[in-house]
């Protein structure tokens, strides 16, 4: 396919998307209202623009959790993306550095150590203790891993790969042991934290994830060379002119950033940093500067719809999207590969 | 203006692999870099074109020492071909041959005119489209010969070009390698210095015009084909008794074992 069709295909497919996600839900809200809702909002001046009972279940929930779940596709599929291109391997995906793990452990910590009375009434700049304890973890696992493999001759991707793997086994102890000394809530607070569910949404989250997708989406695609040079091997690249240690640095703070940040704001959510590149990679080739921005769009349709069908197939209650992202991107994934248009991808 | 290595020595881990080399790729020239396995010929191209640091010495590009060259610049008038290449994403091939202006910027269509224009030289316009994964090894390296071409297609204002090939004739048969030292030729003769490691003698005589023989790590003698290869010299560094006669067309050495 094309490189230019498919994001075109891409970018028109995401608002309609967008829309029927606002509908769906426990409460079901018809078009007509959902377009009087939003008429109402833009033609509207004052307080109390939006009177009713549709329209604040829009605002104060849907909105958010649907705009939410957009920002945090992009970051997951992105920083996939660009780890997939770092590491010089379609089967790399964020948790690699270390970031899931971390933030698992500090989130639980946070669970532990905080105890009830912390997890009610902790709110920082919308964001929970929990969330900000999984935010250091997961920051602070990164920036470990890229200390132990950076040495005065340069940064080695094998040694990430390695240092990578001791820290989340690291973080996957301590999170073990607090999971052992926990109590039976706590542990089920753990438990559902770690499956990832966008629950939580509310506005302040939605900006402090915009945020992290305006300095991703600005600053990565301009990697995109760089990226493609990288898939030849860092010598290759540093021939090509490519100043190598410059940009991995780039890339695993910038991924650290992100990833760090999606996963405060809705928990460990697996697999779209995975698949997604690998699906677009198999429909328009590996090169990065098509497949940053497409996989950037596919990754927020994918959670957007993952969390739609969440909020639907067991309402009243919820399932946690990570669960759902694997349920509905692995049978597409595996019939993509099935055709293999590009047999060979590692 | 040359690309040259000044008094080199090199070890690691303490075992010395390379000691008080030099050595002056000259533009328009073909040089070759010979000797037994272990020699050091391929740690000498690494340390050439700055993938490792040498303990003592020097190597300087258009009379810059090469550290010193910012990498824009570097890039764009020295290229290197490696033995093995890593890549294992399915570009196309004519993709793979494109990454080779990553250093440039000359706008979309120029570079796909050179994408071609190099593809064609290595007798691969057919490959254009071809997934790179699929081919075969030979086409692999072609697609990267074609890729390090189209890196120093045209002339630079940066300076003097220089190309570097490890190996570039291993996995080639008869034909590809003869069409490798044709492209390699007429590289040469737009005015690209050439530095080659090469194991065939007889390939390396018909090419070169300035041959380095290396054994354990030093330099054992350097000049022309005629110079170099002489039976008492290859019998001393190869441990093989050889004759050496003419070649009936070119007039090169020829090296009989």
């Amino acid at each position: 396919m094309a490189p230019n069709r498919l994001l075109l295909i891409l970018g028109c497919a995401l608002l309609p998307l967008v829309l029927i996600a606002l509908m769906m839900g426990p409460v079901f809200i018809s078009p007509a209202s959902l377009l009087h809702a939003l008429l109402q909002a833009l033609g509207g001046t004052g307080e109390g623009r939006v009177t009713s009972q549709d329209g604040l279940i829009l605002f104060s929930i849907r909105f958010p959790r649907v705009l939410l779940a957009g920002l945090v596709g992009v970051c997951l599929a992105v920083c996939g993306t660009a780890m997939q291109g770092l590491f010089r391997n379609p089967l790399a995906d964020p948790s690699l550095i270390g970031v899931s793990s971390g933030a698992s452990a500090g989130a639980s910590l946070m669970i532990v150590l905080g105890g009830g009375a912390l997890l009610e009434g902790g709110q920082f700049a919308g964001l929970s203790v929990v969330a900000l304890g999984a935010f250091a973890g997961g920051f602070l696992a990164v920036i470990l891993v890229y200390r132990l493999a950076t040495s005065s001759t340069g940064t080695s991707v094998a040694t990430m790969l390695l240092a990578g793997i001791a820290i989340s086994a690291l973080a996957g102890a301590l999170n073990s042991l607090l999971s052992f000394v926990a109590d039976d809530e706590m542990l089920r607070r753990i438990s559902l934290w770690q499956m990832g569910s966008l629950d939580a949404a509310n506005w302040p989250r939605v900006w402090i994830a915009a945020a992290a997708v305006a300095v991703v989406m600005l600053l990565l695609p301009r990697e995109g060379a760089a990226l493609n040079a990288f898939l030849l091997g860092e010598s290759e690249a540093r021939h090509l002119g490519i100043a190598v240690d410059a940009v991995k640095r780039r890339l695993i703070l910038m991924t650290a950033m992100a990833i760090g940040i999606s996963v405060a704001v809705a928990g460990t959510i697996s697999f779209v940093g995975l698949i997604v590149p690998h699906i677009i990679r198999l429909l328009i080739g590996p090169d990065h500067r098509y497949l940053i921005p497409a996989s950037a769009l596919a990754g927020a349709m994918l959670l957007i719809v993952a969390d739609a069908f969440a909020r639907v197939v067991v309402a009243p209650a919820e399932l946690p999207a990570g669960i759902l992202t694997a349920l509905l991107g692995t049978p597409f994934f595996l019939s993509l590969l099935a055709q293999k248009r590009r047999v060979g991808e590692g | 203006m040359s690309l040259s290595a000044h008094n080199l020595s090199l070890s690691l881990s303490g075992t010395p692999l390379l000691n008080a080399i030099d050595l002056d790729v000259l533009p328009g020239k073909i040089s070759t870099v010979l000797g037994p396995n272990g020699a050091g010929k391929t740690s000498l191209l690494r340390v050439l074109v700055g993938e490792l640091a040498p303990d003592t010495g020097s190597v300087t590009l258009n009379g810059r020492a090469l550290q010193e060259c910012p990498a824009i610049q570097r890039a764009r008038t020295l290229a290197v071909l490696p033995q093995h290449s890593l890549l294992n994403f399915p570009f196309t091939a004519a993709e793979v041959v494109m990454l080779g202006r990553t250093p440039h910027a000359t706008g979309i269509a120029h570079d796909r005119e050179v994408v071609a224009q190099a593809l064609q030289a290595v007798d691969g316009d057919y490959l254009a489209n071809r997934i790179y994964t699929q081919l075969s090894g030979g086409e692999k390296q072609r697609v990267h010969l074609a890729r390090v071409l189209a890196q120093i297609w045209e002339s630079s204002p940066d300076g003097e070009r220089y190309l570097v090939l490890d190996e570039p004739t291993s996995s080639f048969d008869l034909a590809h390698q003869h069409l490798t030292l044709e492209v390699v030729r007429s590289l040469a003769d737009k005015g690209v210095g050439v530095l080659m490691v090469i194991h065939d003698l007889n390939l390396a005589a018909r090419c070169s015009d300035q041959m380095f023989l290396m054994q354990c790590g030093n330099m054992v003698i350097s000049g022309t084909p005629q110079e170099v290869l002489q039976r008492e010299t290859i019998s001393r560094v190869f441990q093989v008794d050889a004759s050496i006669g003419v070649h009936p067309l070119s007039g090169t050495p020829l090296v009989i074992t």
